[in-house]
């Protein structure tokens, strides 16, 4: 008996949830329990893939692939529906699902119109990322890439607040112009190995063995730095990002901090290094450049917010900055911690912006001034609001820590300068989160404002995501052995 | 003339005679749906015909020929003839275009690119394009009480007509030189080996220049945003679907035989370029869709051209898919955009603010094919760009591949600006979708293929990779 092939399924599920939606336009109740449905089952799919991780592994499929699932697509071109699960795509897959039942949660009860369609793009959007994170074909990968910036431009367009056309457009304009230079390249290194091998093919086992000219290699890698910078986003290709989360609903924050971001860094984990590593090596400094200069300068630009929710996109950034300083060093324990922290900055990330955004839906604004004395007013989300911004902030103990810990530990033997410089910036994030802090939650009450305190759903959302927290920061382990193997495999030592 | 030849021209006999049927059911009753009932028959079963293989290929005694890349296109060109009537029913009502001619005149048009898709000679090639010109000189022009629509009309007609001198003194030129008409006799005398006969380029060039109005690339392209903007949006679609594919196919008839077009590269790689940047830079400034979306698709065409340029890493096949995706995508607009404007918008783009509610399936049907014009996947816009950047980077023209996908990424911002008057604006005017079900299967079927041709292409690209064998 052949296997069910549980990733095709994870890819096309939340795609036939939408389209099931369809028929709910006007039922916008069920519409919601429907969508919600499908991702908590979404969830328990990604979940049990888990068990696969110890399983042996099928003769066709790469190394350290667990999961390996290949159909014939469009042969002439030697294209295939070829996907793959090892222990960093499986991470992120089950991130994905969980922050996905989470974006759910925090538009419960926030958005109320054109219900139906929210929930149906989320969904898309599940989909379209589940694809980017398991394709193993460029051209698949490319696909998704592209494919899901439309459920995101709605996203934000539709239901966002402020500018919200701006930076709807301004968003997809800058992230698609990024990745169009990037489908030449692959293009490029399709027929570079066709050429050499006589066999052309999009597959990616197939195209790491290409041996490219030093000069065309550096090219194409730079097209692919370039896209996966913007989505990153690395400093100075950031500027999109701030105005789309300022202007984004919540949910839409939750998915874009919590997974368009990581397709960026993925992407360079998975395609970027293993296809050019001598370019990749050339272009480290520059990589790094943007690394450190992403951490202390948006950590400055922090200080100056006074909208929260700017606050926590730039304070995301920063983070994004350590991930790409343990990508750039390369070794296997900083990159195990870049993934590490891929999947804590999407927890924590998420978890803040679900709560600015109900302290907005309550106060109707988010300016830092207007808040104060949370702490005596609503005990529940002050309680919550502290632990994510400690954990945003480093905090030993909660989960950002290891990550962080493990890509300082493992850059520093490589690149000592950029390491000391990102350590700085980790104690300005921790000034700037503690400030947030005082202002928000303990400083007298500045303005009279009617705030009542978390509701059940909204509870049941920031538990899981506290548990989360806690559960990578005092017992990353599991986390760390699933990454071992295809971290090893990837830089070619022992992590 | 055997039985056999008229087995390959029948397509050709069944859109005249239904022409014929139309004007005299016309004359006879002035029912105007049955009319159209009977055009679609015509055109479906005109289509439906070269679907069956053929007892043999070649009519030499007519000068047609139901080769492979001649039987898609005749059977594509029928299909677009029996959508566009469909839609233009209930358009025409509204915009009180009355009288038998429209549809008779559409299958006229039709029979011109049949005739066209099927010829072996330059003679059938010119006949035949031009009884599709001359059918949308009247087109352009049968909006009778609009002002506008004349003077578009007008502007065709003149444009049109001094482009069919150039397409008929040049091949008059070749002909003096090859001393035949055969598409292979003339290719092989006028640019075959060794140096090419002065009278020979001369007479390329202006078949060039001819060809050039019809793909309405630049500097040729001054009539299309009058056209697309006065025409019936009917019209337009097939202008934009049919007449289009049209002259794509005749270059595919001519340059695939050719032994070394490398001659013909240089105008070929101007007009690409040209219409490249020029159109997508001119799409940006308009605030009429039509207008905008005129501009679209003259750059649309300049990707078509860069795939000939590339013609040696299989950029025949990529603009062949092209031709029908653009064609796909163009019945897909202009359709909803004709029944958009049937319920009451405008031609600026205000006009179109938050129709993505208060009209989901229109709406959607113009976002799917906007997008898909803009080549997001999965869409059959995106596998056509990718197939026409893959043919010029194999072909080595990197310069041409980059500097399409910089003016690709400059053609999102405008395409963006219609679905973002669509979902993004919010407006109060709120009132309930009026489409019938012929608008409603023509624009749902064109969506369809837009998604499914574009994940799916694997049946359409062997095809027409066997037909340009390399």
């Amino acid at each position: 008996m052949t296997p069910l092939p549980v990733l095709t399924a994870l890819i096309l599920l939340p795609l036939a949830g939408a389209v099931g939606l369809i028929p709910f336009r006007k039922a916008e109740t069920a519409a919601k329990w429907l969508a919600l449905g499908v991702a908590v089952l979404e969830l328990l799919v990604a979940c049990s893939t888990w068990s696969a991780a110890g399983a042996p592994m099928t003769a066709a499929a790469p190394k350290g692939f667990f999961l390996y699932e290949d159909f014939a697509w469009i042969e002439s071109l030697g294209i295939r529906f070829t996907v793959g699960m090892d222990g960093i795509s499986l991470l992120l897959t089950i991130m994905t699902a969980l922050l996905t039942v989470i974006a759910m949660l925090a538009s419960w009860q926030t958005v109320n119109h054109r219900t139906t369609l929210h929930y149906m793009l989320l969904l898309v959007m599940e989909s379209s990322i589940l694809g980017v994170f398991l394709a193993l074909d460029l051209f698949l990968f490319y696909l998704f890439w592209e494919a899901m910036l439309i459920p995101m431009f709605f996203l934000i367009g539709i239901w966002g607040h402020g500018r919200n056309i701006y930076s709807a457009i301004k968003f997809f304009v800058f992230t698609l112009a990024g990745s169009l230079l990037m489908l030449l390249a692959i293009i490029g290194i399709y027929l570079i190995h066709g050429r050499e091998t006589g066999t052309y093919t999009f597959g990616l086992s197939a195209l790491l063995g290409t041996s490219l000219d030093p000069t065309v290699g550096l090219w194409l890698y730079a097209a692919f730095l370039l896209s996966f910078a913007v989505k990153f986003p690395l400093v100075p290709f950031h500027t999109w990002l701030p105005d789309a989360h300022t202007d984004a609903p919540t949910a839409g924050s939750i998915d874009l901090a919590g997974l368009l971001l990581k397709t960026g860094a993925y992407g360079l984990i998975r395609f970027g290094y293993p296809l050019f590593p001598a370019a990749a090596r050339t272009l480290t400094p520059l990589l790094l450049i943007m690394a450190v200069t992403g951490i202390l300068y948006t950590s400055w630009i922090a200080f100056a917010q006074k909208d929260m929710k700017r606050l926590v996109a730039y304070s995301s950034v920063g983070h994004m900055g350590f991930v790409a300083l343990g990508i750039a060093a390369w070794t296997p324990v900083a990159l195990s911690g870049s993934i590490l922290q891929m999947v804590s900055h999407g927890i924590t990330t998420s978890a803040l912006f679900a709560m600015v955004g109900m302290l907005q839906s309550r106060t109707e604004t988010r300016e830092i001034s207007a808040y104060g004395g949370l702490w005596g007013k609503v005990p529940v989300i002050s309680c919550f609001f502290m632990i994510f911004a400690m954990a945003s902030a480093g905090l030993p103990g909660l989960n950002n820590f290891v990550g962080e810990f493990l890509i300082l530990t493992g850059s520093y033997q490589v690149a000592q300068t950029a390491t000391i410089l990102a350590f700085l910036g980790l104690i300005l994030s921790l000034i700037y989160t503690v400030r947030l802090l005082q202002d928000v939650l303990f400083q007298e009450e500045r303005q009279v404002v009617a705030i009542s305190d978390s509701t059940a759903i909204e509870n049941l959302m920031l538990t899981i995501l506290a548990l989360g927290v806690l559960y990578i920061g005092l017992h990353p382990g599991p986390l760390l052995d699933m990454l071992a193997l295809p971290v090893q495999i990837l830089t070619g030592g022992a992590p | 003339m055997t039985l056999d030849d008229i087995r390959i021209a029948l397509p050709l006999l069944i859109l005249a005679i239904g022409a014929l049927v139309t004007l005299i059911h016309g004359a006879l009753t002035k029912n105007l749906l049955t009319g159209t009932i009977i055009a679609v028959i015509t055109a479906v079963g005109a289509g439906l015909w070269p679907l069956q293989p053929p007892p043999t290929t070649l009519a030499p005694s007519l000068g047609l020929s139901a080769g492979g890349l001649s039987r898609l296109f005749t059977a594509y060109f029928a299909a677009m003839a029996a959508a566009v009537l469909m839609l233009s029913h209930a358009y025409n009502c509204r915009r009180r275009i009355r009288g038998e001619e429209y549809p008779a005149t559409i299958l006229f048009t039709a029979f011109g690119m049949v005739a066209l898709a099927a010829a072996t000679n330059l003679l059938i090639i010119f006949l035949g394009l031009e009884a599709m010109t001359f059918g949308f000189y009247i087109l352009a022009a049968i909006d009778r009480e609009h002002e506008i629509s004349n003077e578009a009309g007008l502007k065709y007609l003149l444009m049109g007509a001094l482009s069919a001198a150039f397409l008929a003194f040049g091949i008059a030129l070749l002909f003096s030189v090859a001393g035949s008409l055969g598409i292979g006799e003339v290719l092989e005398r006028t640019l075959g080996v060794g140096a090419p006969d002065p009278v020979a380029l001369a007479g390329w060039g202006c078949v060039l220049i001819g060809i050039a109005f019809k793909l309405s690339l630049v500097p040729a392209h001054l009539w299309t945003p009058d056209v697309y903007e006065a025409a019936p949006a009917p019209v337009v679609a097939f202008l934009s679907g049919g007449s289009k594919a049209a002259a794509v196919l005749l270059l595919l008839l001519l340059l695939p035989r050719a032994g070394d077009p490398a001659l013909l590269r240089m105008p070929l790689f101007a007009m690409a370029l040209l219409s490249m940047i020029l159109g997508n830079l001119a799409a940006l400034r308009q605030n009429r869709v039509r207008r905008m979306l005129a501009y679209s698709s003259i750059a649309q065409m300049g990707y078509v051209v860069v795939a000939f340029i590339a013609h040696q890493g299989h950029g025949f096949q990529a603009a062949a898919f092209y031709a029908i995706a653009y064609g796909i995508m163009s019945l897909a607009a202009f359709g909803a955009i004709g029944v958009l404007e049937r319920n009451g918008c405008g031609p600026t783009l205000d006009e179109y603010h938050g129709r993505g509610f208060s009209q989901p399936i229109t709406a959607g049907v113009l976002a799917l094919a906007l997008f898909a014009l803009a080549g997001i996947p999965p869409t059959i816009g995106f596998t056509g760009k990718f197939l026409i950047f893959a043919a010029a980077i194999r072909a080595g023209e990197i310069a041409l591949a980059v500097i399409g996908i910089l003016t690709a990424a400059v053609s999102i911002y405008y395409y963006l600006r219609v679905v973002t008057a669509l979902y993004l604006h919010r407006t109060s005017d709120v009132r309930d979708e009026e489409i019938n079900l012929a608008e409603t299967v023509v624009l749902v079927l064109s969506a369809a293929l837009i998604v499914l041709l574009g994940m799916f292409p694997s049946h359409l690209l062997d095809f027409l990779q066997a037909q340009f064998p390399s």
